[in-house]
């Protein structure tokens, strides 16, 4: 124990840790609010830049973007509707709203606050139950991967804005376009019509910066030389009583995310956008109403992709896992730097665990210092006028969208799906279900034809796995019950409007 | 008078550009695979060595999809002029069969073939299955058997294909996205056993959370003793050994000779630095020190077993005999 603290103690004792901590965060802020530019993309990138140093100093690095990068995704949703990553997306949906009734600066605000908690919540639970949690996420069959995606297509209800055959359109075509390119099971070309281009797929962070980026800019030009609404900032820091209120829902939606999180392949976009429809079904009354600017709406997603960075480290650090993207480049710096990662890296280099934890204690810290000093800076952002703004938008697009995988081609792929998103918008169609479809695509996919062949391609096993399961019944029920929620009947039951 | 002092300018010219040393500018590098897999790990781990000895930075870059056809063709494109650099692994060797590109390794010359993967038959640790020989013998008996894959042209797909064509067995194949999912999938008690690449089972090996049963290899493993090799069960298998996959650096056919000698020059520095054995040895990928025409033999070798197992197992659109491939 006293070794372990030690251990803890050491970023805190060096002072270039604690300098690369705050570097990394400051850092990774921009780094996320920039569409395209992602934690994964910065962490790859930092560990060629960082291959002569010593771990420790590239670990804080790496943990310091990792926690900043998470929050500035959610900085453009609130300012612009235009979120850095896919885990901002729900919180675009309420952040935005509120930034145009001028209360920019309270979202932000509210947001950094519960984000740092959320993201200490994270850090103790991969403290203190870290193997516990990996080995359950183990049980996690290729089944309840299909039923957290169907639950995360039910989605669709909620982001997609009013007209659900609006939405359900959107969704679906999201899903086909998910489909294009070979066959992850059987290596068959879908769509590909002999393309090599079109072989690889289409990358759905390329389609969601068209979709959302530069489909918002075009959006906007309409509105050039309207005035933007004045800021009001004078409270910026919830109040004691605020963040009490919102309590309940942080600390559910935070160890919601620490669970996604945890669960090898899913990650922050999975976790805040089921957050959030569970915000949105679960709070009776929310400041206003949800889609028009409400508080709980950012609390839910933005607590629960801030959990979900402490529960990625935890298949990682126990058995060698990756929890996520980010995870999964973190084990290759691991290698190079000479250590094993894996099941016995806890027991062999426990140094390492007890640091990680204190990096990312140390960057949440950093994060509510610099997050809250910057929320004025950042809320002027909207002031600056539409048509200046904007061509900046575009161009951070395009170079974001080249820097994913160094391919001209995919600009293309950005400024097409950016003129579809313009026209879908027009016509009073949401963007965010086709987004939605297009994370959730490949995940229902692969995961339905994995529980088939696991069942021999027969049907009845495979139907017969979904009660015989423990989790697979409760996530098939909780399923049921979301579906069920939905209709007149519980409605009346419950005495709900 | 004028046309001579041409002459002697564009002579000098030549002579200059001739006698520059490779290399003059920085050197691209694109790896094939994402960041974070054995690929991209082992390009990263020996490149900064090797550029030590250049002189100048590789930059590397991931360039995927297509199970690695886009960076293959991307540098194909490129001049051949030493200063675009294909960190491939063994997946190209099977595009022409699938029908994924014309454009495989015929097009490259090796310079350096860093590190080989040897394939291990892994079961849960809790399986009923204690030996090679139980886990064969149960596939025989007609018993379901399902094992991970991570697609046609994988090392998964086409080790378990070499099992099933030996034994004249059929195992129930569930696919994933990589090496790392089956393993997670083989440890959550989804399926029953898997054959990956030794570089991403042998810690789970050595800290027991799985069992290795067999290494699809004609001889055991430094460190990992414990796992016989599959020959010392079943002799059938060594006609298609040694099989594996391998991670290499390429260059475009028709680099100047200067420019590859210095590249193969560099890596070669680097293979041999310590900091690279004690990589291998923790990842637990077999080092190869492979160049110039043993290199290319070994990717034949491996190219006529994979293509020719796919083939027969039907999964394989055209005929390795099209392509010239030999039967192993």
């Amino acid at each position: 124990m006293e070794q372990n603290l030690q251990y803890f103690l050491i970023p805190f004792l060096n002072w270039e840790m604690m300098l690369l901590i705050w570097v990394g965060v400051f850092a990774g802020i921009w780094v996320g609010a920039i569409p395209g530019l992602s934690v994964t993309m910065a962490a790859s990138l930092l560990i060629s830049f960082t291959f002569s140093w010593d771990i420790n100093s590239a670990l804080a690095l790496i943990c310091g973007v990792f926690v900043g990068g998470v929050y500035g995704g959610s900085i453009t949703a609130i300012l612009l509707n235009i979120p850095g990553a896919p885990a901002a997306i729900a919180t675009g949906i309420e952040g935005y709203p509120l930034a145009q009734r001028g209360e920019a600066g309270k979202a932000i605000g509210l947001c950094t606050t519960v984000s740092v908690f959320a993201s200490f919540v994270g850090i103790i639970v991969l403290a203190v139950a870290a193997p516990v949690i990996a080995n359950f996420s183990l049980k996690f069959a290729p089944r309840d991967f299909f039923l957290l995606a169907v639950m995360g297509i039910l989605l669709i209800g909620s982001i997609g804005g009013g007209d659900p055959v609006k939405g359900i359109t959107a969704g679906a075509i999201g899903i086909l376009i998910s489909m294009v390119g070979m066959d992850p099971s059987t290596g068959e070309m879908r769509y590909t019509f002999g393309n090599i281009y079109l072989m690889a797929g289409i990358s759905f962070v390329t389609a969601m910066i068209g979709l959302f980026g530069v489909s918002e800019a075009l959006t906007q030009f309409r509105q050039a030389g309207l005035k933007s609404p004045k800021q009001n900032l004078d409270r910026i820091i919830p109040s004691w009583a605020t963040f009490v209120k919102y309590l309940p829902l942080s600390i559910r939606s935070s160890l919601l995310g620490v669970f996604i999180g945890a669960l090898p392949g899913t990650g922050g976009d999975v976790a805040a956008l089921l957050a959030y429809d569970q915000a949105k079904r679960s709070v009776r009354n929310p400041s206003r109403p949800f889609g028009t600017g409400a508080y709980e709406g950012i609390v839910a997603p933005e607590t629960a992709n801030k959990g979900a960075i402490g529960g990625a480290f935890i298949p990682m650090l126990t058995l060698g896992i990756p929890g996520d993207a980010v995870t999964a480049i973190i084990i290759g710096a691991l290698y190079i730097h000479g250590l094993k990662p894996g099941p016995m890296l806890m027991i062999e280099t426990p140094h390492l665990f007890w640091m990680i934890v204190s990096c990312l204690s140390i960057s949440s810290i950093a994060l509510l210092v610099l997050g809250l000093i910057s929320v004025k800076p950042f809320a002027k952002i909207i002031e600056i006028p539409k048509e200046i703004i904007m061509p900046v938008v575009i161009i951070l697009s395009v170079i974001g969208t080249y820097a994913i995988q160094n391919s001209v081609v995919d600009i293309f792929y950005m400024i097409g799906f950016g003129i579809i998103g313009y026209f879908m918008r027009l016509y009073g169609y949401a963007t965010g279900p086709m987004v939605l479809g297009l994370i959730l695509g490949p995940m229902l996919d692969a995961n339905y034809r994995r529980t088939m062949q696991g069942a021999e391609d027969q049907f009845l096993p495979f139907l017969q796995g979904f009660v015989t399961s423990p989790i697979s019944l409760f996530l098939t029920l909780a399923i049921v019950f979301l579906v069920f929620s939905q209709t007149a009947v519980y409605r009346r039951w419950r005495g709900i409007q | 008078m004028r046309k001579l002092t041409v002459a002697l300018v564009v002579l000098f010219l030549f002579a200059g550009s001739a006698l520059a040393a490779y290399p003059e500018k920085n050197i691209q590098g694109y790896i094939m695979w994402g960041a974070g897999g054995a690929m991209d790990n082992v390009a990263r781990a020996i490149t900064p060595m090797a550029q030590e000895h250049l002189g100048k930075t590789i930059i590397m870059q991931n360039k995927t999809g297509a199970t690695g056809a886009i960076a293959t063709t991307f540098v194909a494109n490129q001049p051949a002029d030493g200063y675009t650099l294909l960190f491939g692994a063994e997946n190209p060797n099977l595009y022409k069969v699938t029908g994924l590109s014309q454009i495989d390794y015929d097009q490259f010359d090796p310079v350096f073939l860093m590190m080989g993967n040897v394939g291990v038959v892994v079961i849960p640790k809790d399986s009923p299955f204690k030996s090679y020989k139980d886990l064969i013998e149960a596939a025989a008996s007609g018993k379901t058997v399902t094992v991970g894959s991570t697609g046609p042209g994988g090392l998964p797909y086409v080790a378990t294909t070499m099992i099933e064509k030996i034994h004249g067995v059929k195992f129930n194949k569930v696919q994933f996205d990589g090496e790392g999912p089956c393993l997670t999938a083989l440890m959550g008690g989804h399926i029953d056993a898997v054959a990956v690449g030794l570089l991403a089972a042998a810690s789970h090996i050595k800290a027991g959370s799985v069992n290795g049963l067999a290494m699809i290899s004609k001889e055991r493993i430094p460190g990992l003793d414990s796992v016989p090799a599959v020959t010392e069960i079943y002799e059938q298998y060594a006609p298609y050994l040694p099989w594996g996959a391998f991670f290499g650096v390429f260059v475009k056919k028709g680099t100047p000779k200067e420019a590859y000698d210095a590249l193969q020059a560099a890596y070669q520095k680097a293979y041999e630095d310590p900091k690279f054995d004690e990589f291998a040895k923790n990842m637990g990928g077999v080092k190869l020190g492979l160049t110039g025409d043993e290199a290319r033999e070994f990717i034949k070798q491996n190219q006529s077993v994979s293509a020719w197992l796919l083939y027969d197992a039907g999964g394989a659109k055209f005929s390795p005999e099209e392509f010239g491939i030999k039967r192993p």
